[in-house]
């Protein structure tokens, strides 16, 4: 059984007091984050259901058992800030207010759906709420969100990107040169490592020799911090910490969080690679529970409530997916679009036949 | 007009687009202080600013990815690739990213930006400074891949594509640079994207070609009619993709006969598409089969000579083959 790996670097071990020391969070913060861990779950149970009952043709990349993570590490962000997500951080739209209609139509593949049909479930994003895109290739989107945040410091914008990777991404290329980028150029981004400890069926001890991968930062210049990412006050309160200073041009940050994901690599992967007991043990730290009896501690818990938002997120689920099986497909020659800023419709679909001596006059 | 260079042609392109648009700015290895290897960015970087003439790290992958972002956030980034050579670290960037981020977000996410690619042949560069990877990219819809041949098209084309909305791969020939003069205005213009031009005009064949190797075929249709008296008519392709089929298919319904010259090797080189759309929309035109003249399909040109003489085209082999295809 892979244990939690420990943290050692005491660079780390120090930022880490300067969050344990502060006072402690608001009750309408915990609720709010607590709220938010529930609706990921529920819509990704809901979407995990559905891909068992056959209502949607491709796969699906749950974050279930990591809502700590996705939602501590992007509550909070302003309409103008950017996520550039992974294929495994679809609720983060939950985060920025993507609508469910319009993410539902995507799990459907529909019109609708940002995208128009275009992507498989794993790759989301919604262009008004400034969400890229994602592709299947590992790291890319943390590339490209360096040059949001390029951007965003060369017109002079308080906006920050948070960019989403797990600790797969870090084995590629692209993370170097990301980190490596935002380091020298002091660019407003925060690199949110989601350490699940699997990428796909390879373990993070192959990977990568160090136990905390946050340690790669000072590599390039930039604070890395590990924190448990099953807790979701520590994330929360780590990636506001990054995104202030982001914010305030003080540069970019690496986030580590450490955590864990219930099912397979997709809802096609058994996950036989891993032990019964590691998933039990990950299973005993579910954050959602933690967070329950956090409120409880805090005298801010009712049963009811969690009945009340359970009840709401269902019957906001339940519409959501009346309005995506209703949406349609979209025309097959749709297929042809968005390939330029200029249609090639008729250039694709009518084409000419030339005779010989068209002309004889030069 | 005064008399440019090609490589002056493209300084200029830069300076007035920088000057006319400040979202405009300039990334790649050795760009700023040094003014890129070539000098193509020389003074650059002193009359805008090193935060708009950027010398980057040493990594091709966030050259072009960082300013995928920059541009999809509203910039008009124009990345430098020093060498086509080096351009595989970015193809991720360039192939998956760019080509397709307007495509996979239904054209909510754009990233205008022209990543500049000095390529190709005939100075002895050897292996790794002498590539035409042209193909790589006509092969990606949502490219669109413009090579040059003139000073005058250099400059047109360039301010074309940076104020292009879709990603452009720009093509340089490094033995353009300083070797042809031509009248370029000083006013601002632009040649327009996606059209071929016809450079020659001529009754008997038609040789379709683009950068370098126009020039070349110039030669050999100049050479064609002072030894035989045929008439070429010489199409320039000047973007490659989406391609212009029109003005060289209306050529060819005229000549009947076809030369396509190019520096990438042979195997899907543009020739190979060019070749089979006459073959598929002007076949009744044809009174010879289409000729190819290209590079060989070998990993990349050789740095001695001899060897390198063998891989380029030259006036004598577009001649030899203009030649048998009149004589067919």
């Amino acid at each position: 059984m892979t244990k939690p790996q420990s943290i050692k670097s005491p660079d780390h071990e120090r930022q880490r007091e300067d969050f344990d020391s502060r006072a402690p969070l608001g009750k309408t913060i915990l609720r709010r984050l607590y709220s938010y861990m529930l609706k990921c779950r529920t819509v990704e149970e809901r979407i995990r259901l559905l891909f068992r009952q056959g209502r949607f043709s491709g796969n699906y990349f749950a974050a279930v058992g990591q809502e700590a993570t996705e939602v501590g590490a992007t509550m909070d962000l302003l309409a103008e800030d950017t996520i550039a997500p992974s294929h495994r951080n679809f609720v983060t739209h939950i985060m920025k207010g993507t609508p469910l209609t319009l993410m539902f139509a995507h799990i459907f593949l529909r019109k609708d759906s940002p995208d128009q049909g275009r992507c498989a479930q794993a790759h989301c994003g919604y262009a008004p709420l400034n969400i890229i895109t994602p592709a299947s290739t590992i790291a890319a989107q943390l590339a490209i969100g360096t040059g949001v945040a390029l951007a965003n410091k060369m017109q002079k914008k308080a906006s920050v990107v948070v960019a989403l990777s797990g600790e797969g991404s870090t084995s590629l290329g692209l993370w170097h040169e990301s980190l490596n980028f935002a380091g020298v150029h002091h660019l407003p981004i925060v690199f949110v490592l989601e350490n699940n400890l699997w990428a796909e069926s390879v373990p993070a001890r192959l990977q990568s020799a160090v136990d905390d991968f946050s340690i790669k930062a000072q590599a390039y210049g930039i604070r890395g911090i590990t924190v448990d990412g099953n807790d979701v006050v520590a994330v929360y309160r780590a990636s506001q910490d990054a995104i202030r200073r982001a914010r305030g041009g003080d540069g970019p940050t690496l986030i580590e969080c450490k955590t864990y994901r219930w099912y397979g690599h997709s809802e096609i992967d058994p996950a036989k690679y891993r032990t019964v007991e590691e998933l039990e043990y990950w299973k005993s730290r579910d954050p959602i529970p933690a967070m329950e009896r956090y409120l409880q501690q805090r005298g801010s818990w009712a049963e009811s409530w969690k009945e009340e938002l359970l009840a709401e997120f269902d019957k906001e689920i339940d519409d959501a997916i009346e309005f995506a099986e209703k949406s349609p497909y979209p025309d097959s020659e749709e297929a042809l679009d968005h390939v330029f800023s200029f249609s090639i419709r008729e250039r694709e679909l009518n084409r000419k036949v030339w005779a010989p001596q068209i002309s004889s006059s030069e | 007009m005064p008399l440019t260079t090609y490589i002056d042609a493209i300084t200029s392109a830069l300076r007035e687009e920088m000057a006319r648009d400040e979202r405009v700015f300039i990334i790649g290895e050795d760009v700023g202080a040094m003014g890129g290897v070539f000098k193509v960015t020389k003074g650059l970087q002193e009359e805008f600013g090193s935060d708009r003439v950027i010398d980057s790290p040493l990594a091709e992958g966030i050259i072009v990815s960082s300013s995928i972002g920059a541009a999809m956030a509203g910039m008009r980034p124009v990345p430098e690739i020093q060498f086509a050579d080096f351009i595989a670290p970015a193809m991720d960037s360039i192939v998956e990213q760019a080509a397709k981020l307007r495509y996979r977000s239904a054209g909510t996410q754009t990233c205008p930006l022209t990543v500049r690619v000095c390529y190709g042949g005939g100075t002895g560069g050897g292996l790794y400074h002498s590539q035409t990877n042209t193909s790589w990219f006509i092969q990606t819809p949502g490219l669109m891949v413009v090579a040059p041949s003139s000073p005058y098209d250099a400059k047109g084309l360039l301010k074309a594509a940076i104020r292009n909305d879709d990603p452009v791969l720009f093509f340089e020939h490094k033995k353009l640079y300083r070797s042809i003069k031509e009248e370029v205005p000083a006013d601002d213009y632009t040649v327009p994207l996606m059209k071929a031009a016809i450079k020659r005009k001529g009754s008997d064949v038609t040789a379709i070609s683009h950068g370098y190797m126009l020039q070349l075929t110039l030669q050999a249709a100049e050479k064609m009619k002072e030894e035989s008296g045929a008439e070429v008519a010489v199409i320039d392709l000047r973007t490659l993709a989406p391609l212009d089929k029109d003005t060289f298919l209306e050529s060819v319904a005229r000549t009947s006969r076809v030369v396509v010259v190019h520096e990438a090797n042979r195997t899907l080189g543009i020739g190979a598409e060019v070749s089979a759309i006459i073959a598929e929309e002007a076949f009744d035109c044809l009174d010879a089969p289409v000729t190819r003249v290209t590079g060989p399909d070998i990993p990349a040109i050789p740095a001695c000579p001899p060897l390198e003489k063998f891989y380029m085209p030259s006036v004598e082999k577009i001649v030899a083959a203009l030649k048998r295809t009149l004589d067919y």
